[in-house]
């Protein structure tokens, strides 16, 4: 309110003091006719005459005012016209230039737009909801046998437990994924859709916006909401998709309403298409919005006291408010370290792209000093010409920034197809809104004040008649030099902290892939199968299991097969204790422990490594065999042979990573699959040859047992991979961005070695003639560009040493198997270094060494 | 026949300040006149331009005016010198010498051949 009255204050003053200085003008003018007038009659003309004269001399009032207001006012504006014209011309005529720098440009700024919109939609984004910041997932958690595990979803009658206490929280809602539904429009089946069962007050008091149709109310029976795509999709977004039905799971339900575009759920991961709003939602996940002013801590203490602990959990739980205003992510926690890692990288690489850009002015700008001395000479303005080359800055900045928007689409899209993801997240795909736009048009325009400001300013310091005075062959002044010299032992200095980054990340990623599981993962296949949701009760599981293993034990290809009850390198990991008579373990001791069926450690390739393995008869013996790992030997057996010792144990096998790629195995025990398991979630089976293409018959042999057994096939190798995609995609990220980093080293060393070299062609070309030897023509020639080099990598391998030292905790989470100050990453960047340097100086050593004598002096 | 001279922009500001310097106060008839006069008039000056040079030189600090009342009783704008536009000048002036010198080489040299 205030800035807006100052405002209009200012206007007002303007437009007042504007009248004023008009008047004043008109005075000053008047004035000065009336002497000119008196002047022409002292010359003996008539009044009139003297009158027409004098205007004649002066020139019209009516002109000189507007020309005098132009002068007055903000002059800018035409002069920007007039130099953006000359801008856009005379980068025209140097098209290869003007490639160069617009497409570093949108390389460098695009990656940052892309990682922008990545962190933007993941990291700071809120739902599209009223006082997001004040929305908590509810939840609690105990730590059990040495993990921490959530209770996630909660009847409704302990939603209005918590519903009650109304000083603490304003809106209790619940929502919950339903597992692959079946979904039909029209009596068409639907492939995959996402579902969310909600309460039926979601909507309202989550505060939803509506594209069409209403909210569900308390009084409806179970009812249907759209997802703003699926409604595009299956209905063309037409509004009599209201009160059409859709079947769920065989159970029809009316469509009541669309949610908003921006509305996609609160799981950021995967958006939903369709919400199942019922009366009797069943146990649901627990999202509350804080009443204004009560703190998390408050509310945490409040809710700690009345809800009540679970039946049949052995250990008291605690509650736990997790911030949801910005929706419930896994990726949030797996990749909010990297994105921000690569934040950091991706600026780095900016500047190299800006320094890259500023010296490549500045060379240009250097070849076009005459120009400028004349133009200085002739009466431009050194601010003139300074607004001049920050425009034509401003016009690379915004090609750049467009080419950035491209590249930014380009680079988001092959990002998330790296995600081990089946479908891309909808929600973090790239699309241009107006913080996008907002950040690469801001990116770009500092972008251009910095590359184009330090040329620009040195272009101003020119001094006229050195300038004119000037030949082709003598070097440019110090100052410049000396500018050039800083500007590219920068860059070499950013790109050493870009390498080291990227050595880190590939170093990492090298090796996890390389690793050691314990397993031997070629030709081998892991299905993951559902007997729970496929109906198989206690009872039935060993029945279907058994059709499992001889039915995909007959596949043709197929060497041998095994049924485990957690899938592999997947994060699920049972923990269990066995006593056994005469081990002392502490009460509060746990162990891994996996149930595995017969022909395990066989179909694995896991190698024995005393005892024995399963035998048939420990699947159907009731005397315990078990069988452990060396990590659990360490750890209770030090000194002894526990399958000597120890009752019960008849084997020891390696350490095997079972839990995932990056999980130490700890103490494990492996235990016979019991006659009657209660569930099978995976088929581990091991191939002849080559596993892909056993795959589909595969897929047919489980879908022909029961369709709905089926939840995925994938070789080994791909969960691997899938385990190290985060690390994938750092590493690959950052090593694009040291290698672009890079490529701009190499052409600004290129750049300055060979306009040195062609500077000083005349110089050489006398030392040549004078019988210098050809070698010391190139020290001589490049000695500035190595000693400038040498300069960078210095500072850049203090700098990135630094850089890692402080930022070490962060960092040290994304390595694995090294140190954030590990010596082959800074050797490696160095080395690296050097190699680029050298090749780009190949070039202007060959022309130096080529210079004929004779034709060099005559050069002057 | 001796043509008259344009006058290229930047030189007419050199001009005033010249003026200004060694004249003192001066309103701008007076110093229209007075670059008239030195320069034997021959300088084809549109007295009206130098109201555009005494604004862009006030505004960038070189001269400062103030009203006064002309010789005839009117009010007049008095514009004088400061000290930054003393310093603007020196340096102005002698730029103006270096490069005179050079073109008149450059020149030469150029005449010398047919």
């Amino acid at each position: 309110m205030i800035a807006r009255l100052r405002t209009l204050w200012s206007r007002l003053i303007a437009l007042v003091t504007g009248r004023r200085l008009d008047r004043e003008f008109n005075e000053e003018l008047a004035t000065h006719l009336a002497l000119l007038v008196n002047e022409g009659v002292r010359d003996g003309l008539s009044p009139d005459e003297a009158r027409r004269a004098a205007i004649r001399r002066l020139g019209r009032p009516d002109v000189l005012l507007e020309s005098h207001r132009a002068q007055r006012g903000i002059p800018l504006i035409g002069v920007l016209r007039q130099d953006l014209r000359y801008a856009i011309r005379t980068l025209a005529r140097t098209p290869v230039f003007t490639l160069v720098v617009t497409v570093s440009l949108a390389l460098g700024i695009g990656a940052n737009t892309a990682l922008f919109s990545l962190v933007d939609d993941l990291l700071l984004r809120s739902l599209p909801v009223p006082a997001p910041d004040r929305l908590v997932q509810v939840q609690q958690s105990a730590e059990f046998m040495g993990i921490r595990k959530p209770m996630p979803v909660y009847p409704p009658p302990l939603f209005d437990v918590v519903r009650a206490n109304d000083q603490i929280v304003s809106e209790v809602v619940g929502f919950s994924r339903l597992d692959r539904p079946l979904i039909a429009i029209g009596g068409v089946i639907e492939p995959t859709r996402e579902v969310d069962r909600v309460s039926s007050n979601f909507f309202r008091d989550l505060g939803v916006a509506f594209a069409a149709g209403r909210p569900p109310d308390q009084a409806d029976g179970p009812v249907a909401v759209l997802g703003h795509r699926l409604w595009r999709d299956r209905f063309h977004g037409a509004a009599d998709a209201i009160g059409q039905m859709i079947v769920v799971d065989n159970a029809p339900v009316p469509i009541v309403g669309v949610a908003a575009a921006g509305f996609s759920g609160l799981m950021l991961d995967s958006a939903t298409d369709l919400w199942l709003s019922t009366p009797t939602p069943g146990a649901l996940q627990m999202i509350a919005r804080l009443a204004p002013g009560v703190t998390a801590a408050r509310a945490r203490a409040a809710l700690q006291s009345v809800l009540p602990q679970p039946e049949g959990v052995p250990v008291p739980m605690d509650v736990e408010l997790r911030p949801a205003g910005m929706g419930l992510s896994v990726l949030r926690e797996q990749y909010e370290r990297p994105l921000w890692a690569l934040s950091v990288l991706v600026t780095v690489l900016l500047l190299i792209t800006c320094t890259n850009i500023g010296s490549l002015l500045m060379v240009r700008s250097a070849g076009r000093r005459r120009e400028l001395m004349v133009r200085v000479a002739l009466g431009a303005l050194r601010s003139r010409l300074l607004t001049y080359s920050l425009v034509e800055s401003a016009v690379l900045g915004a090609i750049g920034g467009a080419g950035a928007l491209v590249v930014a689409a380009g680079g988001v899209s092959l990002l998330l197809s790296m995600l081990p993801l089946p479908v891309a997240p909808q929600q973090l795909a790239f699309h241009v809104d107006m913080r996008v736009l907002a950040f690469t048009a801001g990116t770009a325009l500092a972008s251009a004040l910095l590359f184009g400001l330090l040329p620009a300013w040195r272009m101003t310091k020119i001094e006229i008649d050195g300038a004119l005075r000037s030949g082709r062959g003598e070097t440019a002044p110090v100052r410049v030099r000396r500018l050039g010299r800083v500007l590219v032992a920068s860059q070499v200095a950013l790109s050493v902290i870009l390498l080291v980054g990227a050595g880190l990340f590939l170093q990492t990623l090298r090796n996890l892939s390389t690793l050691d599981l314990g397993f031997d993962p070629d030709r081998l296949v892991q299905v993951l199968i559902d007997t729970r949701a496929a109906g198989y009760g206690r009872g039935k599981v060993s029945e279907v299991s058994r059709l499992l293993l001889e039915r995909v034990g007959a596949v043709p290809g197929v060497e041998s097969v095994t049924a485990v009850r957690n899938p592999l390198l997947r994060g699920a990991m049972s923990r269990g204790l066995v006593r056994l008579p005469g081990l002392d373990v502490g009460p509060d001791e746990a162990w891994d422990a996996a149930d595995v069926g017969p022909e395990f450690f066989e179909t694995m390739g896991i190698r024995i490594v005393n005892g024995r393995a399963f035998i048939a008869s420990d699947f159907t013996h009731r005397a315990p065999a078990l069988v452990v790992n060396e990590a659990w030997v360490r750890r209770y057996f030090p000194h002894d042979d526990p399958v000597a010792r120890q009752i019960g144990i008849v084997g020891v096998v390696d350490n095997v990573r079972l839990a995932g790629v990056r999980e130490e195995a700890g103490p494990t025990m492996f235990m016979p699959t019991q006659p009657e398991p209660d569930r099978i979630n995976a088929l581990e089976i091991r191939t002849i040859g080559d596993p892909r293409p056993v795959l589909p018959a595969l897929r047919d042999t489980i879908r022909r047992i029961n369709p709905r057994l089926l939840v995925g096939v994938s070789t080994m190798r791909e969960e691997i991979d899938r385990g190290v995609a985060r690390e994938r995609i750092v590493a690959a990220t950052s090593g694009f961005f040291g290698a672009l980093g890079l490529v701009l080293v190499a052409v600004g060393i290129f750049g300055v070695a060979s306009s040195t070299v062609a500077q000083r062609t005349n110089e050489l070309g006398i030392r040549m003639a004078l019988g210098a030897t050809r070698q010391s023509v190139v020290g001589e020639a490049l000695r500035e560009t190595m000693w400038v080099s040498a300069a960078g990598l210095a500072v850049g391998l203090c700098a990135a040493f630094a850089a890692v030292q402080l930022a070490g905790s962060v960092i040290a989470g994304l390595l694995f198997g090294l140190t954030p100050t590990d010596a082959l990453s800074l050797a490696g960047a160095a080395a690296v270094i050097v190699a680029v340097v050298a090749a780009a100086c190949i070039g202007p050593a060959r022309r130096a060494t080529s210079i004929d004598p004779l034709t060099a002096i005559r050069h002057e | 026949m001796e043509t008259k001279l344009d006058i290229l922009q930047g030189t007419l500001d050199l001009m005033v300040l010249q003026t200004l310097s060694t004249l003192g106060s001066l309103h701008g008839y007076g110093i229209a006149r007075r670059i008239e006069q030195i320069s034997g008039d021959r300088v084809i000056l549109n007295q009206g331009t130098i109201y555009t040079s005494l604004v862009r030189l006030q505004q960038r600090g070189w001269i400062r005016s103030k009203w006064g009342v002309s010789e005839h009783n009117r009010r007049a704008r008095y514009y004088a010198i400061t000290k930054a536009g003393e310093r603007q000048l020196a340096a102005q002036t002698q730029q103006w010498q270096r490069l005179a010198a050079v073109m008149g080489r450059v020149l030469a040299a150029g005449e010398s051949k047919p």
